[in-house]
């Protein structure tokens, strides 16, 4: 069992965050939506598991490459 | 009386030079998972079909009767070769000699590639592996170069300007050779095995006093990310694919004309999902490399440059057989917006595409210039006028889709001269978005208003149905606004139009279309 680490993608600050810690979640699923350039950026939990943490609350402004969340993964 | 003799000599030394830097130094090479340049020349080019030029240059050592004793070859290894059926030069440094550092043999021979090149006009595939120059010199006798010697980058210039070049690095490789790969219209670097830096570790040490991995100094990670190389390869088998695949869409020269495949996919095919694509909320943003796939020739989207200036997309593809360039926006990074580094990304990618005469098909979602603190202390707006002003400067084909947004000086680089101008019917145009329009304009009506967040969105949405492409359609402000399925017939159809223009610039007639 390995923590994957969600990462912001582009700076932003967090519009919406659409999991919490304990969810099962897919590798495809939006976890947290960012808000760029009036712009809705969907971030991924990028592998299947179980969120242990959300390391950001909504309105926070977070830099490029951030963590965002961890994922425990699953399976493996 | 017969020349055995020398014949075999002449064997001897072609034998040698197949040994590289002899038994051991290609097992150690091989040991850190690398290929010997031979090897890999013969990966890149059609089986059988490599003239090596040179073959039989190096040091030789003889006794004193003249019988030789031992030889060593020059540590660059050249020749003509053909992929895919065209013919190209290859050359590539031996790293299993002397750490690839030229020895006198092999400085001759390296510093031919470009002249070669340029001299039979076909493709030039350098496979880079050294360090370059050594203070221990080549073993010549002599110091430095002859004083009337051309400018060492002069051929180097001259073969950009007038054949495809395609670099690789396929392990550590400074000072000369990383000049000369950067020096390159595509390059390639393998994830694991290959470093590109100014210079290695031991100088950087005496230089500034600091302790550097080779793979901190010059990585894949870091290089493929501030555009000293186009592309990441996962290993040698790929890095020599990618070359292929790119050459396949240039044209031997700039006075031939790009390769025209016969089409295999058809020009009127119309793809529903274009339909929905981009979605109604300004706020939600798309797949811009899947809206290219939906228009191109299938499976024919090379994308070059990735993981540098993410917001431009910039990569080769072919439409009805013709290849073309392939310039778009990616809206989920930074809605698209042209930075610094996308500024430079775009200026050298058109500026390949008009030196080859490759139509230009620009999938425009352009937000204009990265705004804020860190984009102005890059000089985003520098960069951007260049890239600008290099399309502005175009004489190859353009055709332009407005996808969605088109604001600000940051769009003009999105249209050459004369361009074919399509819009969909998402598309926004104007001066400046909707959004930031309204907050300069109407700053002060909005804080007066008793309702300032209602009154804000009111003049947002007057303001965003102006920039429609509708009015702007009816007002020849486009050329056609289209259903986004007609996309890939209308621009087939303009492909075929272009043609006398194609065969014009090949000739060397560049008149602008008429401004």
């Amino acid at each position: 069992m390995t923590d994957h680490v969600v990462r912001a993608p582009v700076a932003g600050s967090v519009w919406k965050i659409e999991a919490a810690s304990d969810d099962v979640v897919a590798s495809e699923q939006t976890i947290i939506i960012l808000e760029s350039m009036k712009m809705e950026i969907p971030v991924r939990a990028g592998a299947g598991g179980t969120v242990s943490e959300i390391l950001v609350g909504e309105g926070e402004i977070v830099e490029e490459g951030q963590s965002l969340a961890r994922v425990k993964v699953s399976g493996g | 009386m017969s020349w055995r003799k020398q014949v075999e000599e002449i064997e001897r030394k072609r034998a040698r030079a197949q040994q590289l830097g002899g038994e051991d130094a290609v097992k150690r090479q091989h040991d850190k998972g690398r290929l010997t340049v031979r090897e890999r020349i013969d990966a890149l080019l059609d089986q059988g079909s490599f003239q090596e030029i040179g073959a039989g240059a190096g040091a030789a050592e003889r006794d004193p009767s003249g019988a030789l004793t031992g030889f060593t070859p020059a540590n660059f290894v050249l020749g003509f070769g053909k992929i895919d059926g065209r013919p190209c030069i290859v050359g590539g440094e031996d790293f299993t000699s002397k750490g690839g550092s030229p020895n006198e043999a092999g400085l001759r021979k390296s510093i031919y590639t470009e002249e070669l090149a340029c001299q039979y006009r076909v493709p030039l595939v350098r496979l880079h592996e050294g360090g370059g120059g050594s203070v221990a010199g080549t073993g010549s006798r002599t110091v430095g170069n002859p004083v009337f010697t051309p400018p060492r980058f002069r051929s180097v210039a001259r073969a950009l300007a007038t054949v495809p070049v395609a670099s690789a690095a396929l392990g550590p490789v400074a000072g000369m050779p990383a000049a000369r790969l950067v020096a390159s219209h595509f390059t390639v670097m393998t994830r694991e095995t290959a470093q590109v830096m100014v210079a290695g570790p031991a100088v950087v040490e005496r230089a500034l006093n600091r302790t550097h991995r080779k793979e901190e100094l010059g990585g894949a990670e870091m290089h493929t990310r501030n555009g000293v190389v186009d592309n990441l390869a996962e290993d040698e088998a790929d890095a020599l694919d990618q070359i292929r695949r790119f050459l396949s869409y240039l044209p031997q020269n700039i006075w031939e004309p790009a390769p025209v495949l016969p089409a295999d996919d058809d020009p009127d095919r119309r793809e529903e999902k274009l339909l929905s694509l981009v979605p109604e909320s300004r706020r939600q943003g798309y797949d811009m490399r899947a809206l290219i796939d939906l228009v191109v020739d299938r499976g024919t989207f090379f994308e070059m440059t990735a993981g540098y200036g993410r917001g431009q997309i910039t990569g080769l593809a072919r439409l009805n057989g013709q290849p073309v360039g392939v310039f778009a926006n990616d809206c989920m990074v930074y809605a698209g917006a042209m930075t610094a580094a996308g500024s430079q990304k775009v200026r050298r990618f058109v500026s390949m595409c008009e030196t080859f005469h490759l139509p230009v098909v620009a999938l425009v979602d352009e937000p204009g210039f990265m705004i804020g603190l860190e984009a102005e202390r890059a000089g985003t707006i520098r960069y951007g006028v260049e890239a600008a002003l290099a399309v502005a400067d175009c004489t190859v084909p353009w055709a332009s889709v407005i996808v969605r947004k088109s604001f600000g000086v940051a769009a003009l680089a999105h249209y050459g001269p004369g361009a074919f101008v399509l819009a969909w019917p998402s598309a926004e145009i104007g001066a400046v978005p909707a959004e930031g329009g309204v907050a300069v304009a109407f700053g002060r009506e909005i804080a007066a208003a008793d309702d300032p967040e209602a009154r804000r969105v009111a003049l947002e949405a007057a303001m965003a149905s102006q920039q429609s492409s509708v009015p702007r359609a009816e007002s020849f402000s486009v050329h056609e606004l289209i259903d986004p399925r007609e996309t890939r017939p209308a621009l087939c159809r303009w492909v075929e139009r272009v043609q006398p223009l194609l065969r014009a610039l090949t000739r060397g007639e560049r008149e602008r279309p008429p401004v």
